[in-house]
């Protein structure tokens, strides 16, 4: 007999799935909607702002998602044009102007790419607003990026954008979404205070609470009676072991399941998990990895090249540019220069796939030091390696 | 505008087509994919608009042309264009 996978629909351990029933997390979804229950009652009459914070993993992005649902369905219930706008920073570059491009390209698809600034852009969405009687939530999901990119200015903004309205209706409300507060100290004070009043808080998950979200996405991913409830245990204890990560444990199962499907074993064991284990780096998530630009993709390649010649602790900004060029050469790319190549480290060293330091004396001169803390090369460049295809492809089409 | 004004011009004929399919553009982008200059376009576009055919909405410095769904002239335009593409691609059976 062929053999059957032991998957059912993979997609629903995808990161990218919204599941309809959000496990543990209602006193949290109680006050979200609290919040917002305004803008389902006395639309235009003010707006709001929240802030969700969480570590990886906790269902920050999950939350904001649900609310965004259901307050949709309760508008359109009320005749209320309400829509809700869900926007990853990160995906967007940490750019203001692509984060309010994809909000305006809802609304006006066929909207011109380029000739305006951002500020045009916000007057222009906001004129949108007031023409077709819209009342618009937006999330910006890892508002990180958008800070460390631009500073206040775009939150200062976006958070004053009401005011300077005083006599219209108030249409635009905003949800940030953070891994930490301490990002907030970025930001001027006058932004602050205007998004810091509502605050949800995200702790991280437990192991049994990890264990009945795992068991809602079993149900739905896997067939009956290909995963045992010591599989999930183990899943779930790794998760917690992860800082209450979810993410990871969901994606721990998927990898699982790939390897069982490998072995064409007609059930998911432990052990698979473990090996999983050893593959998954929780800090990472492979479409973090998918989302960096060519170069910077080929950079990292390089630097996981170097860290697996050399078995060091630290690669000098040198080393690192000399295993990007061969990086280059091999993929037939003209090398980006240094200036860019210190910008890709920064970027790198922000999302914690990378460590950079400044050399501290003994040596001449000052250079960067970059260390990989997190992740083993040899599984970063396999990952890198599998994205660069990837993208080689779609760049050849 | 008399019919044959519009319709004896290639480059209006071309506007209002790409209008059709696309639904909403500026005035680069619909030069562009006409393959006209922004010049060209733009007094096609003025004139398509005083015969009522298109209208445009401004967004601070940028205009955005689409048929005018209020004329009715504007309207049978839309159809003549949509029905044209679609025959063309073969969505509907030849007629013997």
């Amino acid at each position: 007999m062929p053999y059957a996978s032991v998957f059912k629909d993979e997609a629903k351990l995808d990161i990218n799935y919204t599941p309809s029933k959000l496990q543990h997390r209602d006193s949290q979804m109680k006050l979200l909607n609290q919040y917002f229950r305004h803008a389902t009652e006395t639309p235009g009459k003010m707006t709001q702002r929240v802030i969700i914070i969480g570590k990886v993993g906790t269902g920050k992005t999950v939350l904001a998602q649900h609310l965004g649902r259901n307050i949709m369905r309760e508008a359109h219930k009320r005749n209320i044009n309400l829509h809700y706008i869900h926007v990853n920073c990160r995906q967007k570059k940490g750019s203001f102007f692509l984060i309010l491009q994809q909000i305006v390209t809802q609304f006006h698809p066929t909207f011109p790419k380029r000739g305006y600034s951002a500020e045009e852009l916000l007057q222009v969405l906001m004129q949108i607003l007031d023409e077709q009687n819209i009342y618009l939530i937006v999330t910006l999901d890892e508002l990180e990026l958008l800070i460390q990119n631009e500073g206040s200015d775009p939150l200062y903004k976006l958070s004053r954008i009401e005011e300077d309205r005083s006599k219209a209706f108030r249409r635009f409300s905003l949800i940030c979404i953070l891994r930490e507060l301490s990002w907030l100290d970025k930001l001027d004070e006058s932004t602050r205070s205007t998004l810091q009043s509502n605050i949800i808080q995200l702790d991280a998950y437990t192991q049994m609470q990890l264990q009945d979200i795992l068991n809602d996405r079993v149900a739905l991913a896997f067939k009956q009676g290909t995963i045992s409830s010591e599989t999930i245990t183990l899943a779930a204890e790794l998760g917690e072991e992860e800082g209450g990560n979810a993410r990871y444990a969901i994606e721990l199962l998927w990898r699982a399941g790939k390897y069982a499907d490998t072995e064409e074993a007609k059930e998911v064991l432990p052990e698979h998990v473990r090996k999983a284990a050893g593959n998954v780096y929780a800090g990472i998530r492979r479409d973090e990895i998918t989302a960096l630009d060519f170069h910077t993709k080929l950079f990292l390649l390089g630097i996981a090249r170097r860290f697996q010649q050399t078995g060091g602790v630290h690669l000098s900004m040198g080393e690192a540019e000399e295993a990007y060029a061969i990086a280059c050469e091999e993929f037939d790319e003209k090398p980006r220069g240094h200036t860019q190549l210190w910008k890709y480290t920064q970027e790198l060293s922000s999302f914690g796939v990378i460590k950079a330091e400044l050399s501290a004396g003994g040596q001449r001169g000052k250079t960067t030091l970059i260390g990989l803390p997190r992740i083993a090369a040899v599984d970063l460049e396999k990952e890198l390696n599998k994205a660069l295809q990837h993208a080689k492809r779609r760049y050849a089409q | 505008m008399k019919v044959e004004d519009v319709f004896s011009s290639k480059g209006k004929v071309r506007i209002m087509r790409i209008l059709s399919e696309i639904g909403e553009l500026n005035i680069s982008d619909i030069a562009r994919r006409a393959r006209l200059n922004y010049t060209t376009t733009n007094e096609h576009l003025q004139m398509l608009e005083k015969a009522g055919l298109i209208k445009h909405k401004s967004f601070g410095r940028i205009r955005i042309y689409r048929f005018n769904e209020e004329s009715a002239k504007a309207k049978a335009v839309k159809d003549l264009m949509e029905v044209w593409e679609q025959e063309d691609n073969g969505a509907y059976p030849e007629r013997v």
